[in-house]
């Protein structure tokens, strides 16, 4: 392609991302090193906001909390999410893209909407409890304002992206090898799991982290599900930036998620293996 | 016509150049003075946002007004603080709050004798009665004030015992496990919690730190452990923190929780519906606990960024015009928040006395919203519970 051709249709999406991506991470990680006094940034260079968030037990809390529940939350989703994508890559025929689009159907509405979807379904007024309640049960407190409701409902926001993950990497599967394997002798089974998992390892990968990050920055299903024990890292930064307008410890929170993003990617990554070994590569190549 | 030639420019064809081009260039900003709108531009709580009010002045003053909107003080102080003041003529603030404006320079005087609807506001809300519209140490006023009201505690009266419900106690008290509720606000958990743990410990009346009389927003950091630790304590007694008014509501008509602060707009709707017997909840509003209670007299105050004196003497138009007793009525009837003018004979009477407007007095005892003494002490604490 011609240079100033390809200039001037990459041209605009580079500046929007300088601008609208680089630009505010620069100055996030400009004022992590500042500090905040009565609402006020000053800009007296340290190391505060970082040796606080690594050695204060209170800020490790919560980054654990988000650790433990995007790990959960991964878990559960991938659990769900493999039967439905391999129900509808296998069996969907001509309608995958009609189911594929039905799991995404609770995106066409907005998250707090979603959110308050669930509380109509999870609270003590909810659902489960007054039907329980209708026949004299004890309701479940678990379902009630806490860490348990969070990750339901994080669960039910994020299956979507780990289903389509998961469904695109079926798509270039190439079922009949199942039926090779069975031909072979092989369980059902096992078939699954020395042929299909292997195979698809990187889009179940891929998909753990399309639900892992997000879940760890969460912070909008936590504040209205979670209760008065369900703060995550995520709530707190978002009190940095909102009613404490201590925005300098706020800016190191959102650099320390960041980092812990990238480490995730990491391991994943060291995990699951170099992607261009599993066949899948930047030119869009088909495996096997 | 006066012939020239090629290439040449005569010198009346020049003159007539120049003066097409000067008219050119005039009218587009002659057109545009007349056709352009003046703009006000105000930041402040959404549901003050009423249409019929603000139609009713864009209509009287042929001018444009618009709205941004805000969840708590720091947020529109941040804004403000971080060049706000170019962006918006006026901004709204309770508590002690507009006297941060002032003394941080983002707002300026405002002009008692241009607001002539100052004369229906209660007495209970001017100077010298009170105190936070004037700069601090100064007789200059710096805002005109709004609604007012409480953070007190809607109690379920089936539920709460009579000697309990007139204290903060109840809102720590093991009786009433899995049936208390709390906003999510920090700077008002740790305010409350403050007033019970001064109370507690006998600090409240005894000589302060800083030599002036007892406020829950500058507390010492005993008090402000004391504070603490009666949240770490509560939050086992919490059904939830809430964050929307509809939730606490719904969880109080339900019974799941007997008691909660809040503003008094939620027990109002209960009440209403008693009288109307929709409903058969009793239920009661503690505007002022024993132990003290909590109060904000919400403001306008105008931006350092209006430095045109037409925009200035339309600040003042407006805040005039919210301040018509006509329109306060309708704050009060339709929006749920208690006028600090005095509309009594223009609302019904379960108005009148569902928002304390005989005891507007009250304002006096309650100590109004501020600002932490320390935001980052105050995180740490937030924090601190929120990890517990």
């Amino acid at each position: 392609m011609n240079q100033k051709i390809f200039w001037r249709l990459s041209g605009p999406g580079a500046l929007f991302l300088v601008i609208f991506l680089l630009v505010p991470l620069i100055t996030i990680l400009v004022f992590s090193f500042w500090r905040t006094e009565s609402y006020t940034m000053i800009a007296d260079w340290n190391l505060d906001n970082y040796i606080r968030l690594l050695t204060d037990k209170t800020y490790l809390t919560f980054l654990m909390r988000s650790l433990v529940m995007a790990t959960v939350v991964s878990l559960v989703s991938l659990v769900f999410s493999w039967p439905i994508a391999f129900f509808i890559a296998r069996y969907g025929g001509k309608y995958k893209i009609i189911l594929l689009l039905l799991t995404s159907a609770p995106f066409l509405t907005g998250e707090v909407l979603r959110v308050t979807a669930l509380q109509q379904i999870l609270g003590p007024l909810g659902l489960i409890n007054m039907t329980l309640n209708n026949f004299g049960i004890e309701p479940i407190e678990a379902l009630m304002y806490s860490n348990t409701s969070s990750a339901i409902g994080l669960t039910y926001l994020w299956v979507p992206f780990m289903v389509l993950a998961i469904y695109l990497s079926l798509l270039n599967f190439d079922f009949d090898l199942l039926e090779v394997a069975k031909v072979n002798g092989a369980k059902s089974w096992s078939a699954f799991w020395e042929i299909t998992w292997p195979l698809n390892k990187i889009g179940t990968a891929i998909g753990v982290v399309l639900v892992f990050v997000p879940t760890l920055a969460s912070s909008i299903t936590s504040k209205f599900l979670g209760g008065p024990n369900g703060a995550l890292y995520g709530n707190i930064l978002t009190n940095q930036f909102g009613s404490t307008g201590t925005w300098a410890l706020g800016s190191a929170m959102g650099v320390v998620l960041f980092f812990v993003s990238i480490l995730v990617l990491l391991v994943v990554w060291r995990l699951v293996g170099d992607l261009r070994r599993s066949g899948i590569s930047i030119k869009g190549g088909a495996r096997l | 016509m006066e012939k020239s030639q090629e290439g040449k420019i005569s010198r009346r064809n020049f003159i007539k150049g120049v003066g097409a081009t000067a008219v050119g260039l005039s009218f587009p900003h002659i057109a545009n003075a007349k056709a352009a709108t003046l703009e006000l531009r105000w930041l402040g709580w959404e549901h003050y946002n009423v249409h019929s009010i603000v139609s009713g002045f864009e209509k009287k003053y042929g001018v444009k007004v618009s709205s941004s909107f805000f969840d708590g003080n720091s947020e529109a102080y941040n804004k403000l603080n971080n060049g706000g003041t170019k962006d918006f003529d006026l901004v709204m603030a309770d508590g002690f709050w507009p006297r941060l404006y002032a003394k941080k320079g983002l707002t300026q005087a405002v002009n008692y004798d241009k607001l002539s609807n100052m004369q229906y506001v209660f007495d209970d809300f001017k100077a010298p009665n009170y105190k936070l519209l004037q700069e601090e140490g100064g007789s200059k006023m710096i805002a005109a004030p709004n609604c007012w009201g409480g953070y007190g505690i809607t109690v379920n009266t089936d539920k709460v015992a009579p000697e309990d419900a007139n204290s903060l106690e109840m809102l720590f008290n093991e009786k009433y496990a899995k049936h208390i509720s709390t906003s999510a606000r920090f700077e008002e958990n740790i305010a409350l919690a403050g007033i019970l743990a001064t109370h507690q410990m006998g600090t409240q009346n005894k000589p302060r730190p800083d030599g002036k009389s007892f406020n829950p927003y500058v507390l010492t950091d005993a008090e402000l452990q004391r504070a603490k630790e009666l949240l770490i304590k509560q939050k086992k007694l919490l059904v939830t923190r809430w964050n929307d008014e509809d939730t606490l509501e719904r969880l109080l008509r339900a019974q799941i929780v007997w008691a909660s602060p809040e503003w008094s707009g939620i027990y109002r709707r209960i009440h209403f519906d008693k009288l109307d017997h929709k409903s058969k909840l009793n239920m009661k509003h503690v505007l002022h606990p024993k132990e003290g209670g909590l109060g904000w007299v919400d403001t306008w105050a105008i931006t350092s960024g209006v430095t045109d004196s037409e925009k200035l003497d339309l600040a003042h138009k407006w805040i005039d015009w919210r301040l018509k007793p006509e329109n306060m009525a309708i704050i009060a009837t339709d929006v749920g928040w208690s006028p600090t003018v005095d509309v009594r004979k223009l609302i019904p009477q379960r108005y009148v006395e569902s928002m304390f407007l005989n005891e507007t007095k009250s304002i006096r005892d309650l100590h109004q919203f501020d600002v932490p003494s320390s935001p980052e002490k105050w995180e740490k604490i937030w924090s601190e519970v929120e990890a517990s």
